[in-house]
């Protein structure tokens, strides 16, 4: 295991989930859809960064996104022209809507709170006494009186879902925003008509 | 084929698993074997390693807190509640603008200009006659003195004149989207070459090429008739909301459109054109309008292909990367031209 390479990715490429899952989600409305593209998305920048580590992370992570939707859409001509205009929202994307997402201490914490308040209430116990009081999951089995598979289980979904929103914002979880919804774009630098 | 929802599934349950303090050599062993069959589990794994390690800090924010209970939502974080420093990108989304400024401040915003109108005067004219004029790639918002508003598209000009009885607008070309006060004494006449589009108080765009003209309403009813007439005459027609009215020397095709539809054709005024199965030399035509770097179809042979969509009119770039990735097309720069082949 290359532990370098490991900690890049999560540090310069997984940032950018929440960027990159909303791109996503203008091209293919289906959700299953979207997850399986920023897989592969993933699994392409991690081979590639394998063989040669790239300078410009996000930039490249975000050239891998429109390669592959690009190939996409010259499978299925359907889809195809009614992207045009995200592909042109990626540039945008990697530019002003993503901005280097370098939290500080207090706002990952603030996003942490965030994650762990929308976990379903069982799940949300387990992974405070696993992570906070630190518990060994037998003894977090002992005092809810559930077997400790149960608690292999919640402590599972705890991983899934914090992940979600704590990368991507809880942006899978909400239903795909309007294809041709206004492009986030706004309120960078205004410039008023001042007729 | 596994689906990634799946991987992920599975990636969380080794990850729970090693978590329960009843993980063996031989575990480790499977689960690295696991890791070495796909990078698909490799990155679902690291992804979900990494954001459990994060967890770890949820510490630092129960340190505040007495007892063993787990503290209700949305309460346990209060002792070091904190802002985040950058507004979400996803209420941003949502902030209600009106649609030209939310254009205008866009990234690729071509800067809208408030015009400043060339004054003269009119013999019989009330106030003074202004003319505003739009470059190519240019929009342009207006408020008239009546309390009307006028947006210009790109590559236009009108010449606004007020007189006792009537609002004089000259669309002298190109098109201009106007959304007029009412003032029942006083009509309000888009004139363009042979015509003249008078309305009351209502939202029309008169786009105008030539002698041909294109009259969009999205409120209210305006009247299409001869320049100078009267609206007594026989040649007047009268256009609900939802018209689409175009003339050229073939004569007059009134289309009535569901008003969303209707809406699509003044789409330019959020930096967008609409398409719907559209031939490509049509779809060049239009975008034509907004860009100085023209696109040509060279071949006849792609002319005539179908394309539907939205896009950005300040971005002819996208539209021919996408025109050359989805279809039998190859794309020449030549100059400030674009020229499109059959491939």
């Amino acid at each position: 295991m290359d532990d370098t390479l490991d900690a890049w990715f999560i540090r310069e490429i997984v940032v950018h989930e929440a960027a990159l899952t909303r791109l996503l989600q203008r091209i293919c409305l289906q959700r299953d859809d979207v997850h399986d593209l920023r897989q592969e998305v993933y699994v392409r920048v991690y081979e590639a960064a394998g063989k040669n580590l790239p300078t410009q992370p996000k930039a490249f992570l975000f050239s891998t996104a429109r390669h592959l939707v690009t190939d996409r859409l010259r499978r299925s001509r359907v889809v195809a022209i009614d992207a045009v205009g995200d592909i042109d929202a990626l540039n945008v994307l990697i530019d002003e809507i993503s901005p280097e997402r370098r939290l500080d201490g207090r706002q990952i914490l603030k996003r942490l709170a965030d994650a762990f308040d929308q976990l379903p209430a069982r799940c949300r116990e387990v992974v405070w006494m696993r992570k906070v009081q630190e518990l060994p999951q037998k003894a977090v089995a002992e005092q809810l009186r559930i077997t400790e598979k149960t608690v292999e289980k919640q402590v599972a979904k705890g991983v899934r879902l914090i992940a979600d929103h704590f990368y991507g914002e809880g942006v899978g979880h909400r239903a795909a925003p309007q294809q041709h919804a206004s492009l986030p774009n706004e309120a960078v630098h205004g410039q008023q008509p001042t007729d | 084929m596994v689906s990634s929802r799946q991987i992920e599934h599975i990636a969380a349950a080794w990850l729970a698993r090693r978590d329960s303090g009843r993980w063996s050599a031989a575990d480790e062993a499977s689960l690295d074997e696991w890791l070495a069959d796909a990078t698909a589990h490799k990155v679902a794994f690291l992804r979900l390693e990494a954001a459990w390690r994060e967890a770890g800090r949820l510490q630092a924010l129960g340190a505040g807190l007495s007892g063993d209970r787990v503290p209700p939502p949305g309460r346990w974080a209060q002792p070091h509640e904190v802002e985040l420093a950058a507004p979400s990108v996803s209420r941003r989304r949502h902030t209600r603008r009106r649609p030209l400024l939310r254009w205008l401040t866009g990234a690729a915003a071509v800067a809208v200009l408030a015009v400043a109108g060339t004054v003269s005067w009119q013999r019989g004219g009330i106030e003074p006659v202004v003319q505003y004029d739009t470059a190519v790639g240019q929009l342009s918002e207006v408020s008239l003195s009546d309390g009307s508003q006028a947006t210009l598209s790109s590559d236009s000009r009108i010449r606004v004149a007020w007189t006792r009885n009537r609002r004089q607008i000259d669309l002298e070309r190109g098109e201009a989207y106007f959304h007029v006060a009412k003032n029942p004494g006083k009509p309000f006449v888009v004139e363009a070459g042979k015509r003249q589009v008078v309305a009351v108080g209502t939202r029309f765009a008169v786009r105008r090429d030539g002698d041909a003209l294109r009259v969009v309403v999205t409120e209210g009813v305006v009247r299409l008739e001869p320049a100078g007439a009267d609206g007594k005459g026989s040649l007047s027609t009268l256009l609900p909301a939802g018209s689409v009215a175009q003339l050229d020397g073939n004569g007059l095709l009134v289309r009535s459109l569901p008003l969303a539809q209707a809406k699509r054709y003044l789409d330019w005024r959020d930096g967008y054109v609409s398409f719907h199965d559209t031939p490509l030399a049509s779809a060049v035509m239009e975008l034509n309008r907004y860009s100085v770097r023209k696109i040509v179809v060279v071949d006849p042979a792609i002319a005539h292909l179908p394309l539907g969509g939205h896009f950005r009119w300040s971005n002819t770039q996208a539209f021919v990367n996408l025109l050359t990735a989805a279809f039998p097309v190859r794309a020449v720069q030549q100059g400030n031209q674009v020229l499109l082949y059959a491939r």
